[in-house]
């Protein structure tokens, strides 16, 4: 996650590593997010250095420049890229990760939408977790959805989809059962009053939460699948498009916007970016976070 | 803004003291902003910033900083103008002089919390400046700045109301002009002009500091104004604001700032605004730094 909060008094960033990082990192940095659109922060490069040593041990591959040379050799670079991405994002997911994102769906979103007249009408708000993995971003929606639900949202019919290609992630995320570490960033408060204790030191989220969410199995990359869900008011699709080609990345992201509603956002992982696969998309700044903002066709482009 | 209203105004800027020393360096070195460095006389720079011992020191230790350029401080003054050129010395004393400007005290926020804004902004400026062709990346940058001056006149002319309207913006949330404009009647980018004219400031920089959040600001500073705006929104937005939330969002690319910008400069459209975004993320630790060396340790951290 980005060192950034929403305010300066909280601003905060891990120390520098005290050892110098071999330049080759740095390389295999930019090689990364022009691939993938992940960017690892300066303050965060030892993290990739880290991941791509672990890389080069299962490789036998013993100095950064060689590694360099599989990232970028015209056999396997793609899978070992892949590799890589997976050992960067690994143990990212947990409730909570991105507060800025919830600050700006609860904060800036929602009341806009609340002044919108048609959504005044209908009173109906659908979110996607595209790629839900285990649950973790939905079911923090969720909860985030019932906080609102006595003031903003009252009255408001909310129906959170989460969908994943995996049927087995699928499956865990149904339980909606989570030890310490994906707890990591959940409030006692909210653990008190969004969850009951399950097997050993694990909570597992409450009926209430659970009734919110509706997972099932969707492939991103099938155009009838993705095309199915429509009248989305805000997507999240964290850390998932970065496993994806440029072709099928533009694709899914094309696909998005029409899921979308009018004046709906889309929201990625807090290190990735969109950049020139969709001129469509507004790029918006919140507090802390960037959105991808569908206008209006009477607002239109420019 | 009435005329009495606008005379009692500016006799409480006028009043308005700075620890005397700092002229002898800064108001020298801010008249010498117009002419090109080429014809700027080196001795007399290095003569007035060597006048005073304490910033002398100061702005060698500043020009150590990594957002300079440096990896350790230089040895004297001369030699930083000769590694780093005078312009970027020029900014540097600036900096150091700005902090010495105004005692910390009567402050409507913790000090570091401004300048790591103003900072923030300068280099913000200056880099964006960078992606632009025959753009003046120091002018930028001083201009980054100043920009906010006025918020401190209304810390020293006008301590309470702007307290309340500080206040008011953090309550509600919402930017400091509009709370300033509810709760004053004027803002920081009068008050600010009016000094920026008392101290004989370059043009280009008066007119910043006056129309900074005017997006639509079509004057002879066109570009400059810009630049600060859009670089002042994105530091609010990416945690370097005045410490509070700001519950909005912004759309730099689709602001009429941006739009003027991108017809004298086509290059706009090849900014990847996210990376960009990510390396200020990058810059927050020696932006910390920068502050606490530039403005001093004695004032409270938060």
């Amino acid at each position: 996650m980005s060192p950034l909060v929403q305010n300066d008094v909280t601003v905060g960033s891990a120390p520098r590593a005290a050892k110098p990082i071999d330049p080759v990192f740095r390389q295999i940095r930019d090689l990364v997010y022009n691939v993938s659109g992940i960017y690892q922060l300066e303050e965060k490069i030892h993290l990739l250095a880290e991941a791509c040593i672990r890389r080069m041990k299962d490789l036998g591959v013993s100095t950064p420049r060689d590694y360099w040379d599989r990232l970028t050799a015209d056999s396997g670079r793609e899978g070992e890229l892949r590799s890589l991405l997976n050992e960067i994002t690994i143990g990212e997911t947990c409730l909570f990760r991105s507060q800025p994102q919830l600050d700006a769906l609860r904060k800036v979103i929602l009341p806009e939408f609340l002044g919108q007249e048609t959504k005044q009408m209908s009173k109906r708000l659908r979110l996607w977790s595209a790629g839900c993995s285990t649950g973790e971003e939905a079911y923090t929606l969720a909860m985030s959805m019932l906080e609102e639900s006595g003031e903003l949202l009252k009255g408001w019919q909310v129906e959170i989809v989460a969908t994943d290609l995996n049927d087995r992630s699928i499956e865990t995320a149904q339980a909606g059962t989570y030890g310490d570490y994906a707890l990591r960033n959940t409030s006692e408060v909210f653990k008190r009053k969004y969850f009951v204790p399950a097997d050993g030191k694990q909570l597992q989220v409450r009926p209430e939460v659970k009734r919110l969410v509706t997972f099932s199995r969707l492939n991103l990359k099938d155009d009838s699948e993705i095309s199915s869900m429509t009248g989305v008011d805000v997507i999240f699709c964290c850390n998932v498009l970065i496993y994806f080609d440029g072709p099928s990345k533009s694709r899914v992201v094309e696909h998005f916007f029409n899921n979308l509603n009018f004046g709906g956002y889309f929201f990625l992982g807090m290190s990735e970016s969109l950049f020139r696969l969709n001129d469509e998309f507004h790029l918006v700044h919140f507090p802390g976070t960037v959105g991808y903002w569908k206008p209006s066709p009477k607002r239109g482009k420019p | 803004m009435s005329a009495s209203l606008n005379s009692s105004i500016r006799d409480r800027v006028a009043r308005i003291k700075i620890t005397p020393a700092i002229p002898a360096v800064l108001f020298p070195l801010l008249r010498l902003f117009d002419v090109p460095a080429e014809q700027a006389d080196m001795d007399e720079i290095v003569r007035l910033v060597s006048y005073d011992n304490a910033i002398a020191a100061q702005c060698l230790r500043v020009a150590g900083s990594p957002l300079f350029g440096l990896t350790r401080p230089p040895q004297s003054i001369s030699s930083a103008v000769v590694s780093l050129g005078l312009n970027r010395v020029k900014s540097i004393v600036v900096t150091c002089c700005m902090g010495q400007a105004f005692p910390a005290k009567r402050w409507a926020l913790p000090p570091v919390v401004f300048w790591r804004h103003s900072l923030g902004c300068a280099m913000v400026c200056r880099r964006f400046s960078e992606k632009l062709a025959n753009a003046d990346g120091e002018k930028a940058y001083v201009a980054g700045l100043l920009h906010d001056v006025g918020f401190l006149v209304n810390c020293i002319a006008f301590p309470d109301q702007f307290a309340a309207a500080l206040k008011r913006a953090t309550k509600e949330q919402i930017p400091l002009d509009e709370a300033e404009r509810a709760t004053m009647g004027f803002t920081h980018c009068q008050t600010g002009e009016i000094l920026a004219q008392q101290w004989g400031l370059a043009d280009e920089i008066v007119e910043v500091v006056a129309h900074h959040h005017d997006a639509e600001y079509t004057g002879k500073a066109q570009a400059l104004v810009g630049i600060v705006h859009l670089s002042d929104l994105l530091c609010r937005m990416r945690g370097l604001g005045y410490g509070y939330y700001e519950r909005r969002k912004v759309d730099m690319i689709h602001d009429a700032a941006w739009a003027a910008l991108a017809k004298e400069h086509r290059e706009l459209d090849g900014i990847d605004l996210m990376r960009f975004t990510f390396e200020l993320d990058e810059a927050l630790e020696d932006i910390r730094n920068l502050v606490s060396l530039a403005f001093g340790t004695g004032q409270s951290e938060v």
